[in-house]
């Protein structure tokens, strides 16, 4: 409970080393401090076991001296630190293109290739803190499936729901950046990044996919494209009355458009041939892209004296009415 | 106190206990207090108007002119006046405090023996013996006990009767009229007090006080005993304490009580609430019913 809780003015706390001594100069002179009365004898009380008012009766000031502990306390300005909440840090904006057309579902990956970039996505945006990160879709068409945001877990869900076939099938890969810039453009951050993964060679369309690498170079966007697929053939899943059968299907990567794109704009490019490969990209990707803004932080302050400011005053109040009613003291 | 102080304390009590010894203690004090009788002083000669019957015939024939007897009444008592003057004593709460009743009942005692020729003597005492002045008659004798009992500084708090009654036991060997001017918050004293009880005439002069014998549910008390000095918050609404007081109260008159019915000595309670006047007269009227 006190872990979290610091003290704005800690040199007060000082003063409560001050209570033992004044409560030892109470009970030092707690016959002078008031007046008496005078009386014969008290052989004449006989002997009589302390009545409940005669045993409380320094508790007034035991109450007034704990009421002095409380103020101090919130004197001394507790506070608690809300730190995750209250950072505000200067992020970049990622939009994360994905090719979902079906020569995604080519098991030259681990499940496929589709799953497998997925599941790196998911490790990636897990990985980042502070930037808002968009999700862009693409095969025969594009379209968004999530806008730059920084909820991280709605982004997750969204990405779980992809599958292959959501759209008409084909490679449009001039649409997807075009599309992925729209979402990027408007943005204020200092630093844009696209990250365009795919395995197919444009084939689809209304906009060229230079031209479209010339927009986002324009805007100030940097392309990372990632090529998956391996060298060579991949094993490829048919639906055949007897049950799926795969087929070894040449894979054709047009790294060259890739590489160009990756060029004007001042990204890289990248060519995955397996998981561990496609990981490791994503990994340099995360390196290359790290926030580089400063981080501009305040820390808020939430201050507690509040509660035990009232208990002191509860306490004078309380030491008030008794010392007046139940414990009123002649003379 | 200052001097000054104290000489105006003193004319004070002597113009007020003046009244009450002239008018009203006059004569009570010297019927109550009586002589051994009459007893021949000398003879003188006759005047006019003298009565006839005194004339003493012997002493006319021998010089030839009327000579007279006197004679005198034997007074000579001695009035010891033995007052307590403990921190119990400090206590009044009405106009005075039982310490200034001692005083002003010492005041008309030795006005009325010394209006009436006798002696009168003083220790005061608290669990030690305080002072002591040795009986003798005089005006001027009369106002320093008056004095002494209203600026004593006693060294003692404490109350010790026996300790008060022993000196005086040995300390006076002629029979006396002995009044034992106290608030009797003490115990063990039956003994001394019976002897002393035999030998002097011996009256004792209870003090007290309304609240001495009544505390009301007034709340917490912080109080202070004076003769301990000690303090401590006393919850007067207490049923528990009420109670005991009452008994403990109780247990003290009682005791004092039958000690002095047992002794057939005389007592009179004298509370300061009330004037102590009539306790007084009620005493004297008693005394002379009984003689």
């Amino acid at each position: 409970m006190f872990n979290d809780i610091s003290f704005a003015n800690s040199w007060a706390l000082l003063l409560l080393l001050l209570l033992p001594i004044l409560f030892y100069w109470y009970w030092k002179n707690k016959n002078r401090i008031s007046p008496n009365i005078n009386y014969s004898s008290f052989e004449m009380f006989g002997e009589v076991p302390k009545s409940l008012k005669e045993r409380l009766a320094h508790l007034p000031a035991i109450l007034r001296i704990l009421a002095l502990a409380f103020f101090i306390v919130a004197f001394a300005r507790p506070q608690t630190f809300s730190s995750g909440e209250n950072i505000l840090t200067e992020g970049i904006d990622i939009a994360m293109v994905l090719d979902i057309s079906g020569s995604m579902l080519a098991e030259d990956f681990k499940p496929n290739r589709l799953e497998a970039a997925k599941k790196v996505i998911d490790d990636f945006v897990k990985g980042r803190t502070t930037d808002k990160i968009g999700l862009v879709i693409f095969s025969g068409e594009s379209f968004t499936q999530c806008p730059l945001t920084i909820d991280y877990v709605v982004l997750s869900n969204l990405l779980k729901d992809i599958y292959s076939g959501m759209i008409e099938d084909g490679t449009a890969i001039g649409n997807a950046i075009a599309n992925g810039v729209n979402r990027l453009k408007d943005s204020k951050s200092k630093s844009k990044v696209l990250i365009l993964l795919t395995d197919g060679v444009n084939n689809a369309g209304e906009i060229d996919p230079i031209t479209a690498a010339q927009i986002a170079q324009n805007f100030g966007i940097r392309i990372y494209t990632v090529g998956v697929g391996t060298i060579g053939q991949a094993p490829y899943p048919f639906n055949t009355p007897f049950g799926k059968r795969y087929q070894m299907v040449p894979v054709e990567i047009d790294e060259t458009l890739l590489k160009q794109i990756s060029g004007i704009t001042g990204g890289k490019y990248f060519r995955a041939t397996n998981n561990r490969k496609l990981v490791e990209i994503y990994n340099e990707i995360d390196k290359l892209e790290k926030t580089r803004v400063e981080i501009t932080s305040y820390r808020h302050a939430k201050e507690l004296y509040f509660g035990w400011a009232l208990s002191g005053l509860f306490l004078v109040l309380l030491e008030f009415g008794l010392s007046r009613t139940f414990l009123r003291k002649l003379p | 106190m200052l001097t000054k102080e104290l000489l105006k304390q003193v004319k004070q009590i002597e113009i007020r206990t003046r009244g009450l010894v002239n008018e009203v203690f006059s004569g009570e004090y010297h019927s109550v207090f009586k002589g051994r009788g009459m007893e021949f002083s000398e003879v003188r000669d006759y005047q006019l108007g003298d009565d006839i019957r005194s004339i003493d015939w012997n002493v006319t024939a021998r010089f030839g002119h009327p000579f007279v007897k006197v004679f005198e009444e034997e007074r000579e008592l001695t009035v010891m006046l033995l007052v307590d003057m403990s921190g119990s004593l400090s206590f009044g709460s009405v106009e005075k405090t039982k310490q200034q009743i001692a005083a002003e009942l010492s005041a008309i005692l030795a006005f009325s023996a010394l209006k009436n020729n006798d002696k009168v003597g003083l220790i005061l005492f608290s669990d030690q013996i305080e002072k002591f002045i040795p009986p003798k008659k005089g005006k001027s004798h009369s106002l320093r006990i008056i004095r002494e009992v209203l600026s004593f500084e006693p060294q003692g708090n404490k109350t010790s009767l026996k300790t008060a009654l022993e000196y005086f036991n040995h300390t006076i060997k002629k029979k006396a009229i002995v009044f034992l001017i106290s608030d009797y918050f003490d115990i063990g004293y039956e003994k001394i007090l019976r002897i002393v009880g035999k030998k002097h005439d011996l009256i004792g002069m209870v003090l007290s006080d309304l609240r001495e014998k009544q505390l009301k549910e007034f709340g917490l008390i912080k109080f202070r005993d004076a003769e301990t000095g000690e303090i401590k918050f006393v919850d007067t609404n207490s049923k528990g304490f009420l109670r005991s007081f009452m008994e403990t109260q109780k247990r003290f008159n009682e005791y004092r009580r039958s000690l002095f019915l047992s002794s057939r000595l005389d007592s009179i309670e004298i509370e300061t609430s009330y004037s102590y006047v009539k306790p007084l007269i009620d005493f004297f009227k008693m005394r002379e019913k009984r003689w």
